[in-house]
């Protein structure tokens, strides 16, 4: 498997890997702000979360239909529809694909599952590797006391109940997101995943994020000619209000 | 005497049962007692017709059945649908969509029948989904490995009926081509009755590839219906008594 670098593709793609709780999501969204304001194309995309696919997995999801062979199937459906519709297109174009998780996550959450690794992998190796990947790796008590503090409610799938771990959502929660983080860190050389120091401050991590992608990518080849951000409608997390208020500034300007 | 010999039930000899790859986890292959028998066939080679007379001979000879086919999931079969017809999906993901349908009915349907001892007859398996990416170009090595979860079959029979016959048996049908059947998204040719036969004469070249491979049964299907059906049970009759 190579990088999107080592294809000749003119993009990049960085995706962010961690547990449930590790504080990734609010690092990659920081990254991405990073990366607007400096005028750059940059496109963001979530796991599990293309619309063709989405109706499907939250009705196998809802009414407990999934197995672990079925799980990683539609899951593996929905990372296809936005590689080959999405990702690959955008990083033709010479965008910075920015992923909250990638096929890495599948590899872990998988296997733990009981899928056979080299089936996962197998599954999934029409993808590209991440031009960098960070593993935001947080003490396993840190990131489950994130979600269980703010998310008592703890569904199905998300505590491995379907693992029959405990009769316990919050056993089985701790049981299975220890066992994902033994598969992660069994990946992290294979993969050179960048390890990032995930009970540190927000503000510290996402220091280290900026620096090594300054150092690891030539910014100034992304550099967008005089739009605004695209589809900020196609935003899934908080809504980019600073965005926003560039693109009317830049509709004045006009 | 002749009478008593016509009412004794044939009771399914055991025999050897394997996955093609790395299978279903944690599913228990030696008590899987029911047997998988699968009708290929291009659309218009009767599979239909012939799986229908296949169920009455066979419930009427003391067997339990049941079927399946492509797109009859209840987790994706829906939105598998709706997505076919805005044509929107791209190569991968309907291939692995498909692949989703596939294992959940194999999951939920054939492999608790067999558990508990039915003929489960498909009407079309991972040979027709892997013929048509094939010939989408996929790599071959990717599809083994994607449908390495497949149960290997008790018996494959595949119709062949030539493209030129197909086309009229789905004029007489339908008065019109199916836009899948006709492989359009393929580009082929802008003219659907040019597309139909050149796709289903690729999707023909790829079966024999497959036959090479997985061994099935070629059975000519230019022949009457009953004609067709009586060399079916036949062969299925020889497969129940483990022959």
């Amino acid at each position: 498997m190579k990088t999107f670098a080592e294809l000749n593709f003119p993009g990049r793609l960085i995706a962010v890997e961690g547990l449930d709780g590790s504080g990734k999501s609010t690092q990659i969204y920081l990254l991405k702000r990073w990366l607007e304001l400096q005028g750059l194309r940059v496109y963001f995309s979530e796991w599990n979360s293309s619309e063709l696919v989405k109706a499907a997995t939250s009705k196998g999801k809802k009414r407990e239909l999934l197995t672990p062979t079925t799980f990683s199937l539609i899951h593996a459906t929905d990372f296809a529809d936005r590689y080959e519709r999405h990702l690959v297109p955008l990083l033709r174009a010479g965008y910075i694909v920015l992923c909250d998780r990638y096929i890495f996550t599948a590899f872990a959450r998988d296997v733990v599952r009981g899928c056979p690794p080299e089936w996962v992998r197998g599954l999934y190796n029409f993808a590209a590797l991440p031009d960098l990947t960070f593993f935001f790796k947080a003490d396993l008590e840190v990131s489950l006391q994130r979600i269980l503090d703010g998310r008592p409610q703890l569904k199905y799938f998300e505590a491995g109940m379907d693992l029959r771990l405990s009769t316990d959502p919050y056993e089985s929660f701790r049981i299975f997101q220890g066992r994902m983080l033994e598969q992660y860190l069994a990946m992290s050389t294979e993969f050179n995943f960048l390890v990032i120091d995930a009970n540190q401050l927000v503000e510290n991590q996402q220091a280290v994020v900026r620096e090594l992608v300054a150092q690891k990518l030539s910014l100034e080849n992304f550099v967008r000619a005089e739009r605004p951000p695209p589809r900020p409608h196609a935003e899934t997390r908080k809504p980019p209000r600073a965005a926003k208020r560039l693109l009317h500034a830049e509709e004045a300007v006009e | 005497m002749k009478r008593a010999a016509q009412n004794q039930i044939v009771v399914p000899r055991r025999t050897e049962r394997r996955f093609y790859g790395h299978g279903i986890p944690k599913v228990e292959l030696d008590r899987l007692a029911g047997r998988l028998i699968v009708v290929e066939g291009a659309d218009g080679s009767g599979r239909s017709t012939q799986i229908a007379m296949l169920v009455e001979w066979m419930e009427g000879s003391g067997h339990a059945s049941v079927q399946v086919g492509l797109k009859r999931s209840t987790l994706v079969s829906e939105e598998l649908e709706q997505a076919q017809q805005g044509n929107i999906l791209s190569r991968t993901t309907l291939s692995l969509f498909y692949a989703t349908d596939f294992a959940d009915q194999l999951e939920n349907i054939i492999l608790p029948a067999l558990k508990a001892g039915f003929i489960v007859l498909a009407d079309r398996y991972i040979y027709t989904l892997m013929a048509r990416d094939m010939v989408r170009g996929m790599d071959e090595t990717w599809l083994k490995n994607l449908y390495g979860t497949a149960l290997e079959p008790d018996a494959v029979f595949y119709l062949n009926v030539p493209p030129e016959e197909l086309v009229q048996r789905n004029f007489a049908k339908n008065a019109g081509l199916d836009y899948w059947e006709s492989g359009m998204d393929l580009g082929l040719s802008r003219d659907m009755f040019d597309s139909f036969m050149k796709y289903q004469t690729a999707m023909a070249k790829t079966f024999r590839y497959l036959q090479s491979i997985y061994g099935f049964t070629i059975v000519e299907g230019m022949r009457s219906v009953d004609a067709v059906n009586a060399e079916l049970r036949k062969k299925i009759g020889a497969v129940l008594a483990g022959k």
